[in-house]
């Protein structure tokens, strides 16, 4: 378990890092939020230990994610 | 150390980690940010030129730094929870004093971007997007601070040899800690790199 939350944690850093360095124009858009959903998908899973839980808590998570940055996605 | 783990089954719908109550609690906060950020963009076609130059004003650099504080501050929360069920009580007070140090960073950093903005005499007043950024930024470091709340309660009881650790209530504290880790990855994106 804390080993595979030390791997979330530095997959999360260097997500982090390739997002700060994202510039440019619709397509950098897409992929940060590509990446930001999935670091929020990690830490909801890995350290909230969402992944346990029951289906019902897991897919309304992906729905939330999915649904903000669709949304963003369509309006920008 | 008396532990009590009243949550063994975290399978069971009516007991996420945390509790029902607390993901309720996460839902709804992050439906309330998830409309204010579409809000946000939305209101970015009217005048797209105007968020732009906004935006570009804004330091991505602390925003990423923050970004990595808080990750790692949720980081030190799940090594909280784990040593917990291990009993292992001084690791996990231990990792409980650099989860709220990451809060504190946070926050400071937060303080330090709050007082360079007034100090360009950049306000709430400003623009609209400055509105958004204002009002979304100071209510969730709000809920930063409640988190620190919770986080400084939880580790005061942790020192008292002799009191019984509730896991369910660690837990609750440790989801509503990450919710700020959450809400904070939706903002940072929006508010600081796409417009």
């Amino acid at each position: 378990m804390k080993n595979k939350n030390s791997i979330t944690w530095i997959v999360l850093m260097l997500l982090t890092i390739i997002t700060a360095f994202l510039i440019g124009p619709r397509y950098a858009a897409i992929l940060i939020l590509l990446i930001s959903a999935m670091k929020f998908l990690l830490v909801a899973f890995q350290f909230m230990e969402l992944k346990k839980a029951h289906s019902f808590w897991k897919v309304s998570m992906i729905i939330v994610v999915t649904f903000v940055s669709a949304a963003i996605l369509v309006i920008l | 150390m008396k532990e009590l783990n009243t949550n063994p089954d975290l399978n069971n719908f009516w007991y996420p980690p945390g509790g029902i109550l607390v993901w309720m609690l996460i839902f709804l906060e992050l439906a309330t940010f998830g409309m204010g950020i579409i809000a946000l963009i939305y209101c970015s076609k009217e005048d797209p030129a105007l968020f732009h130059t906004s935006r570009l004003s804004l330091n991505k650099t602390f925003g990423a730094i923050n970004t990595a504080l808080l990750l790692t501050s949720g980081y030190f929360m799940a090594s909280t929870i784990n040593e917990l069920r291990r009993n292992n009580r001084a690791k996990a007070s231990f990792y409980l004093q650099l989860t709220m140090l990451g809060g504190l960073l946070f926050m400071v950093l937060k303080g330090v971007e709050y007082s360079q903005k007034l100090n360009a005499g950049i306000s709430i007043n400003t623009n609209l997007f400055y509105t958004f950024y204002w009002m979304l930024t100071a209510f969730h470091g709000v809920h930063v601070a409640v988190g620190l709340v919770m986080l400084a309660v939880s580790w005061l009881r942790l020192r008292k040899k002799d009191a019984v650790i509730d896991m369910e209530h660690m837990e609750a504290g440790a989801a509503f800690w990450h919710m700020c880790d959450l809400i904070w990855l939706l903002l940072f994106p929006a508010l600081y790199l796409v417009l």
